[in-house]
């Protein structure tokens, strides 16, 4: 049967890889060396995300759809590290000692927590595309030589209908009640003197995500349990914990910030980082810029983070601009700035159309991901608590 | 552009331009002072404009035909803007004459063809105002569109059908206490009729409307506004399938909510959704399909587009409860339910792959093939782990009364529901480690089971069978005394052999394996009367130390005890109760009469206590559960 076939062993993969970790090794504590090649790892990342290397700069803009593929791969990246780390080579009984009983299963109910959120950011992804959707309709319209009234007034009822569904994903919660109320049956015979017209459904987020689900509470939840180990405690694996951890908050959050999603008010704060930590200083320069933008986005009322969005956001609000005071056969020069900016549209949703659906494979791919490692490591505590039950 | 419009005269001017030309030539004509060369261009140059002039003057009559026609057909579509009637509710009448006027605006765009915009004057303007009329049309189309499916659709509600209740009520608590044979007797019939409706198609929207809404489509595609009347199309169907779910009760219920349900709830909730799986896959989505292509069969990809865009949500969150119960705690009780679930995605399967065969459907089909092998390793982990559950399962004091162990009715009782799952089970243990010491295939007998037990559902179902039996010698040795010990096993694995043989267990365990646990417990019983009756019987035997008197009372003495002990054990089974009895009496009862016989004029009846027939009558109230004692009602 297709798709039973069972996956490659991750942890067999992850032994080759723990094998030539430990060849380099100098350090006479392989542990600890792994610790900090692991947090090296994690801080290497995170820096190159914070300011990406020059010849891909322009395109990994931050929020953009690339950048947020190659914060997917940090995310994958790092877990699979961190699970070496974790259950590779040790000893099961480890995990179940204070505090790690208390620190693995916070973990898992953070995994789990995460799932929730990789759902919501992949039915986020496709509001993002049916804009795109609504921006080729605008596109191919405003794209007609020469233009006329039709054609813009065609591409106006489509970008009109982008703005239209972004916001209602956007104020998703407002919005649902009086929304998708709205019934045609207004403008049909029984009240024929109804001048209103019908109103058009928009796909919605709450078509998978359950009524009273609240993205920023579960951002929230995740990260209100989070704590560095203290210096006194044995550390061990109260690091990797925490800082695996980390990184799965901010990426969540992240995501979350950039993507349509359900109920996201209170995004702007995000959780504290001890700066002493080797890759807390590009982590937090992170937060603090998408915390930025956050409060750019509240302030101006726009709808996502997603720099592609916000974009097209732009270019709509100005096409419709354009739309409305449009006269056949328009002036010359306005024409060749609206044929600038529909190019630019045009661009973005070519973009879109690139890199979305590969997006969306790879935060199905986190979801597994996530799925598989919780599984791993719930039987390695049960292996643990048989080994340490007193045989009867 | 606007420089030509400025040179390039009008259409009437051109004509008065080419006239005066003309009138221009006959007077050059006329004049005497040319050469002949410049007469012939002259001639020539007049034929040209004469020509020139047929073919305005025809352009001239078409363009004003053809604005005639745009003007027709612009009233018919302004008229109806400021109609707050729909078109299509007003009559067929109506939407047919709505129809022609578009046809008309785009035979007009048609006709002026390549000329259109690049040209000027009268022929741009009526491109313009036939590019501008289909604007609207088109605008006002989409609205018809929608309005007409919201008005028309359809909504079955289909019963809900409890599908594979077979694992009814099997529920799992530590204590394995709470299961009672009867609970689990409601073997239910399998979905033979269920299956049947398959293949059954739904008008999810007024079969009578169709035609209107593929001519929508047509004319929508016709005038290059597809993409728009996919759109609303998708957007009215997607909701209509979200709401039908809502109807359905489905719940939407994030994975973090399914993980802290009740297993109760969350039983119930399968069940539902394996149902709802069955209806939305097989009945509502296939009749989707089946609307999509009669009225976007003709558009290509855009077919398949709009049916995943309806779908695909509605899909991932049916599929998402799915992923919700793999990522939960495997416990045994939930094993039915991962059958359940796998068994029907399973059988969906196929249906699905056709659903989505397209490319972009490649992620729905992912998806689901993703969940039902997870569930299948779900249900296979569940199942491994039961059997570890079974050999640690660990008491700290003995059962009392030697009776069934709650453990092993719960796992009989949990076994005898699994040959339903047979096949299932099969694919999913073939590739497991099989332990070879329970790979006990029979050839001996003329029937054709051999198949069933050697399959590896049987090897894993005598696996558990044998740690189960391994796990009661533990349980057993926690009785200090060996007799109990016996009865212990005999009463459980006389249970185990009885659900074998009574459920479709016995095809898969072989009667090789029902003869060897037969002999089991008949030994255990001739290994009890033994350790129990040998020594009371032996009180009787002349030792050549004891007198007749004294061997009376010793014998008197440990029959009380034995009585005493053994009225409190208990054989639930009547059938084995009353084998025991009658073994015992066996041993016991000639042995006593032979002693008495022998002896009875030797002893005075005041020594002996017992006549043959009480003692019988005693040995009948052995193992019925309830203590009783000889000291004082029965002596004489």
């Amino acid at each position: 049967m297709p798709g039973t076939e069972p996956q490659p062993s991750f942890l067999g993969r992850i032994s080759i890889r723990r094998n030539q970790v430990s060849a380099m090794d100098v350090n006479h504590d392989p542990e600890l060396e792994e610790l900090e090649l692991f947090q090296k790892h994690v801080a290497d990342r995170f820096t190159d995300l914070l300011s990406p290397q020059e010849e891909v700069a322009s395109t990994e803009t931050l929020l953009s759809i690339s950048w947020l593929r190659k914060l997917v791969d940090v995310f994958l990246c790092c877990e699979a590290e961190f699970k070496a780390v974790l259950i590779m080579g040790r000893d099961p009984s480890q995990i179940c000692k204070p505090p790690l009983d208390r620190l693995i299963p916070e973990l898992l109910d953070r995994a789990v927590k995460a799932l929730d959120i990789c759902n919501a950011v992949s039915s986020g992804i496709d509001s993002v595309r049916q804009y795109q959707k609504f921006a080729e309709i605008a596109v191919s319209a405003l794209e007609q030589k020469p233009m006329d009234d039709g054609q813009v007034k065609r591409a106006r009822k489509a970008l009109n209908s982008l703005l239209t569904a972004m916001k209602v994903d956007d104020k998703e919660k407002d919005f649902k009640g009086a929304e998708r109320t709205w019934s045609f049956g207004r403008r049909g015979n029984t009240n024929p003197f109804h001048k209103e017209r019908a109103a058009r459904y928009f796909r919605s987020l709450s078509m998978i995500i359950a009524k009273n689900w609240s993205a920023s509470k579960q951002i929230q939840a995740m990260s209100s349990n989070l704590v560095p180990p203290r210096g006194g405690e044995p550390t061990g694996l109260a690091l990797p914990v925490y800082v695996m951890s980390s990184v799965m908050v901010f990426v969540m959050w992240a995501l979350v910030a950039a993507l349509p999603c359900q109920e996201r008010s209170g995004l702007a704060t995000h959780f504290p980082i001890p700066r002493q930590l080797t890759w807390a200083h590009s982590m937090i320069g992170l937060q603090e810029r998408i915390g930025e933008e956050w409060k750019k986005k509240e302030k101006k009322g726009s709808v996502g983070l997603l720099e592609e969005m916000q974009r097209m956001e732009k270019l709509a609000l100005n096409l419709i601009e354009f739309a409305d005071g449009f006269q056949f056969p328009g002036e010359t020069e306005k024409m060749e700035e609206v044929a600038a900016q529909v190019a630019e549209l045009a661009e973005i949703f070519r973009k879109m159309g690139e890199g979305l659906v590969p997006l969306q494979a790879q935060i199905r791919e986190v979801f597994h991901r996530i799925v598989r490692s919780r599984t791993e490591v719930l039987e390695v505590l049960d292996h643990a608590a048989k080994i340490s039950q007193p045989t009867t | 552009m606007c420089n030509c419009q400025t040179i390039m005269p009008s259409y009437e001017a051109e004509q008065h331009i080419i006239a005066a030309t003309q009138h221009i030539l006959k007077a050059l004509g006329a004049s005497k002072n040319l050469s002949d060369e410049f007469k012939r261009v002259l001639t020539e140059l007049d034929s040209h404009l004469s020509t020139m002039t047929i073919i305005t003057e025809t352009e001239g009559g078409r363009f004003s035909e053809i604005e005639e026609q745009l003007k027709h057909a612009e009233r018919k579509i302004i008229r109806w803007e400021s109609d707050p009637c729909l078109i299509w509710d007003s009559g067929p009448m109506e939407a047919t004459e709505y129809l022609q006027a578009v046809n008309e605006i785009l035979i007009v765009i048609e006709s002026l063809g390549g000329l259109s915009l690049s040209e000027n004057g009268k022929p741009k303007e009526i491109a313009l105002r036939a590019q501008n009329a289909l604007q609207r049309a088109m605008s006002r189309l989409e609205e018809e569109l929608c309005h007409i499916l919201f008005q028309h659709k359809q909504y079955f509600k289909p019963q809900y059908v409890l599908l594979h209740s077979r694992a009814e009520g099997v529920f799992y608590d530590e204590s394995f206490a709470s299961v009672e044979d009867e609970i689990v007797d409601e073997t239910s019939q399998r979905d033979g009729e269920d299956r049947e409706s398959a293949e059954c198609y739904l008008d999810l929207v007024d079969p009578c409307v169709i035609p209107n809404i593929k001519s929508i489509a047509n004319v929508m595609s016709a005038s290059n506004y597809i993409q728009e009347f996919c759109e609303a199309f998708i957007d009215i169907q997607r909701e209509a399938l979200y709401e039908y779910l809502s109807v359905l009760e489905m719940e939407k219920l994030s994975i973090e909510d399914v993980l802290k349900l009740e297993w109760d709830c969350l039983s119930r909730k399968i069940k539902k959704w394996i149902w709802i799986m069955k209806v939305i896959i097989s009945v509502y989505l296939a009749s989707e399909k089946r609307l999509c292509d009669q009225i976007l069969g003709d558009f290509g990809s855009f077919n398949s587009f709009c049916f995943i865009e309806i779908s695909k949500d509605s899909v991932l969150c049916l599929l998402n409860f799915g992923q919700a119960i793999t990522t939960g705690p495997q416990k045994p009780e939930k094993l039915f339910r991962l059958l359940d679930m796998y068994e029907i995605m399973a059988d969906l399967h196929l249906e699905m792959d056709s659903l989505f065969s397209e490319d972009n459907g490649s992620f729905i089909r992912i998806e689901y093939h993703k969940l039902l092998s997870g569930l299948g390793a779900s249900a296979r982990e569940t199942f491994m782990r039961f059997g570890n559950a079974i050999a640690s399962d660990a008491s700290i004091r003995p059962f009392p009364g030697g009776g069934i162990h709650p453990l092993v009715k719960y796992v009989m009782n949990y076994m005898r529901l699994l040959p339903d799952y047979c096949d299932t089970f099969n694919l999913l243990l073939k590739d497991q480690d099989i332990d070879e010491s329970n790979a006990v295939v029979e050839i001996d007998n003329g029937q054709d089971f051999s198949s069933s037990t050697s399959c590896p559902m049987a090897y894993h179902l005598r696996s558990i069978a044998s740690s189960l039996e391994s796990n009661l010698i533990d349980k057993s040795k926690l009785y200090k005394d060996d007799s109990l010990q016996y009865i212990f096993l005999m009463n459980n694995i006389h249970y185990m052999v009885k659900k074998v043989k009574d459920s479709d267990l016995r095809l898969f365990f072989g009667d090789e394996w029902i003869r060897k646990h037969i002999g089991k417990f008949q030994q255990h019983a001739t290994s009890y009367v033994r350790a129990t009756w040998s020594s009371v019987v032996s009180m009787l035997r002349d030792d050549g130390n004891t007198n007749l008197k004294e061997r009376y009372r010793r014998f008197s003495i440990a029959f009380e005890e034995v009585y005493k002990n053994q009225t409190r054990w208990c054989i639930p089974d009547l059938q084995l109760r009353e084998d025991l009895q009658i073994s015992t009496s066996q041993k016991v009862i000639p042995a006593y009469r032979n002693f008495v016989g022998i002896n009875n004029r030797n002893v005075s009846d005041k020594h002996v206590k017992y006549t043959t027939d009480d003692l019988e009558e005693l040995l009948l109230d052995l193992f019925v559960g309830s203590p009783r004692s000889l000291h004082n009602s029965r002596r004489r």
